[in-house]
């Protein structure tokens, strides 16, 4: 269907940042929900005091990824950018997917072995993934802003993949 | 000239030379075939759009309020309950609302990045395929009373601190907000159009089956 081959489209881009107008133009926010929802299934149950089934941290990573877009997007438009709310969303929402496949290799790593060889595979994986998250995203947003700018634009976009990245390190399945 | 003289003018046309009308005569014949009578009667016209646009919502409300009988899990709930919320978002925005109201609306963003919001009103059809005063009523009713329903989730939730469950309820209300916004703003969005639905409202009651929808008392 129409709308399942723009979110590929859209996933293809984000792995190859380069100035895309389909991520700019045709945005949609189904693609980070996909992301957004698998992300935090693979994150249940990694706190070490959770009696119950995985919920806290469920509805955790959930409100962490949209609130935290979203008081981005609030940012870098208060800063005076040119970008619409939703078209920002996007942007974040997408560039989310380098952070979950870090977690998929992670989940991956941690089943075969937990100690110190599988903690740097994991640290080395989650900080290239971070680093390109982090590449992609600002390719997209920063031109919107005035020159002088960029930098206090691009600083929250970092912070909010930086926690992303350290939930995905800090996560050890029971 | 409307259909219904039309159709007088068809029959007198097929009685030609040697023919009699009387008042007898099969008036079912002169419209075409029976499937298109039949779907110029019927009150619901797009009986799967219907069905998927409460469906989807009605669905979502009642497996929020029962979750606890079907699954233990927190997480399947909330992952059912977020994709069917997602699929009535879907459904309701792009196909049930053309169909059942003939609005549609939709944002685009033009060349030098500018977003615009656009709201569309169809102009009055006269094709058999238009909706019809029963599917707008269940369009509308569906639209207006499922996010009041979520309303009183979120107060609820809110009260008796099962906090856990407040994320799910804002998704649900601000999915379900948006389309009763972008459909109202369709419906108000120009007063030609107000008038005009409402003129064939009242004149679709005055009139009986006879003539289709479309065409009153003018």
């Amino acid at each position: 269907m129409r709308d399942l081959k723009a979110v590929g489209k859209k996933f293809v881009h984000v792995m190859y940042p380069k100035k895309s107008s389909a991520l700019l133009r045709d945005w949609d926010l189904w693609g980070p929900l996909v992301l957004c929802v698998s992300l935090a299934l693979m994150l249940q149950g990694g706190s070490a005091d959770s009696k119950e089934d995985g919920g806290p941290q469920f509805a955790e990573v959930f409100v962490i990824i949209w609130f935290g877009a979203v008081v981005i997007t609030l940012n870098s438009k208060l800063l005076g950018g040119t970008i619409s709310f939703f078209q920002s969303l996007c942007v974040l929402g997408y560039c989310v997917l380098p952070l979950t496949v870090a977690m998929l290799v992670c989940r991956l790593v941690l089943l075969a072995s937990s100690g110190t060889v599988s903690f740097i595979v994991r640290l080395v994986v989650v900080m290239a993934m971070f680093g390109w998250s982090t590449l992609a995203s600002t390719a997209f947003l920063a031109d919107s802003q005035p020159p002088n700018r960029k930098a206090l634009v691009v600083y929250p976009i970092f912070l909010f993949y930086f926690v992303i990245s350290w939930m995905i390190l800090t996560f050890t399945p029971q | 000239p409307s259909p219904c003289a039309s159709a007088n003018g068809r029959r007198a046309g097929r009685a030609g030379p040697g023919w009699r009308l009387d008042d007898t005569e099969d008036v079912s014949l002169d419209f075409g075939n029976e499937e298109e009578l039949a779907l110029r009667k019927a009150k619901i016209r797009h009986p799967l759009a219907t069905f998927f646009h409460l469906f989807f919502r009605v669905s979502a409300i009642v497996t929020y309020l029962l979750c606890d009988w079907f699954s233990k899990s927190f997480v399947a709930c909330f992952v059912t309950i977020l994709l069917l919320l997602s699929f009535d978002f879907w459904s309701v925005k792009n196909v049930t609302g053309r169909l059942l109201v003939g609005l549609r609306w939709w944002n685009q963003i033009d060349e030098d990045g500018k977003s615009h919001w656009v709201f569309e009103a169809k102009k009055v059809s006269t094709s058999i395929a238009a909706s019809t005063e029963v599917e707008a009523r269940i369009f509308w009713l569906g639209l207006i009373i499922c996010p009041v329903i979520w309303t009183v989730f979120f107060f609820s939730t809110l009260f008796s601190l099962k906090l856990k469950w407040l994320a799910l309820v804002i998704a649900g209300i601000s999915l379900q907000a948006a389309n009763l916004y972008g459909y109202i703003h369709c419906k108000l969005g120009g007063k030609k159009s107000i008038s005009k639905v409402t003129s064939r409202f009242l004149s679709q009651r005055n009139s009986g089956y006879g003539c289709p929808e479309g065409y009153g008392n003018t």
